[in-house]
């Protein structure tokens, strides 16, 4: 059952990386910024998966609900709030000269070294015994810090909306 | 892993290099700090320090969320003052 348990794991966390890196280069190669937004949130949402998987739930549920919903609704209202045609973007600002062998290059090197690795037969060390250690108390004492630092990030991204907005209305 | 984390980083480079439109700079930069949210997971899974890893990765989600929220901010400004996306139109800014 274990064993089983293992091999079903694995294979879940292989296939959801492939999704995630699919998802993560159609966002960077899509032409369309809407679409790119949604591939971006798939990503995420694959992301949240891996984490369930290994173990980190609660990392898992703020990917999802965060990245996954709260970021594709701010890319979703700036694009409609821009009122831009679709399509347009990549067209108008793309610079294809710059780099375009890039795609091709993320590929071979992609391959090249999945292949290396089975050949090593490389392998990550084995995880670990879980320490028991609770995320919230780590959290709210070890990493207070943090927290600190997470609220003066989120006043300072508040004040900057504020200030950037109201410059906008002081002009009219 | 990784692997995947290492393309990941490479994709979201790409898209900074190759781009001149701002929501698709933002949308790299999101990418690349995906392979970092999943670096850290994997750190934590391998040391068996989930939980200090999820404080990280929380950390890195809402810093990542106030950067985007930021920059799209930024977005339309330009696009008010502009007319277009273009990150070019920054250099014309007066301080």
């Amino acid at each position: 059952m274990d064993l089983r348990g293992g091999i079903c794991m694995e294979s879940i966390i292989y296939v959801t990386l492939v999704f995630l890196l699919v998802f993560c280069v159609m966002a960077v190669v899509s032409n369309s910024i809407i679409k790119s937004a949604i591939y971006l949130a798939l990503s995420s949402a694959m992301l949240g998966v891996i984490m369930y998987v290994l173990g980190a739930h609660w990392a898992a549920v703020f990917e999802v609900s965060v990245c996954s919903g709260l970021v594709t609704v701010i890319f979703i209202s700036a694009i409609s709030l821009s009122k831009m045609k679709r399509d347009e973007m990549d067209k108008l600002y793309e610079n294809k000269k710059r780099l375009s062998f890039l795609p091709a290059a993320l590929i071979i090197g992609g391959v090249l070294l999945t292949v290396a690795a089975f050949a090593k037969d490389f392998r990550l060390p084995a995880a670990a015994a879980a320490v028991s250690e609770d995320f919230r108390e780590i959290l709210w004492t070890t990493r207070q810090v943090d927290i600190l630092g997470q609220i003066t990030a989120i006043l300072a991204g508040g004040i900057a909306l504020v200030v950037l907005f109201q410059n906008d209305e002081q002009k009219k | 892993m990784l692997i995947t984390g290492f393309l990941m980083i490479l994709a979201g480079c790409y898209c900074l290099i190759r781009t001149y439109h701002m929501l698709k700079i933002i949308i790299g930069i999101e990418v690349a700090m995906k392979a970092v949210t999943m670096f850290l997971i994997l750190a934590g899974y391998m040391n068996g320090h989930m939980g200090l890893a999820q404080a990280y990765v929380i950390t890195v989600i809402v810093l990542e969320v106030v950067i985007t929220v930021i920059a799209a901010g930024v977005t339309i400004g330009l696009y008010k003052k502009y007319g277009n996306m273009d990150i070019r139109n920054l250099t014309q800014l007066k301080g």
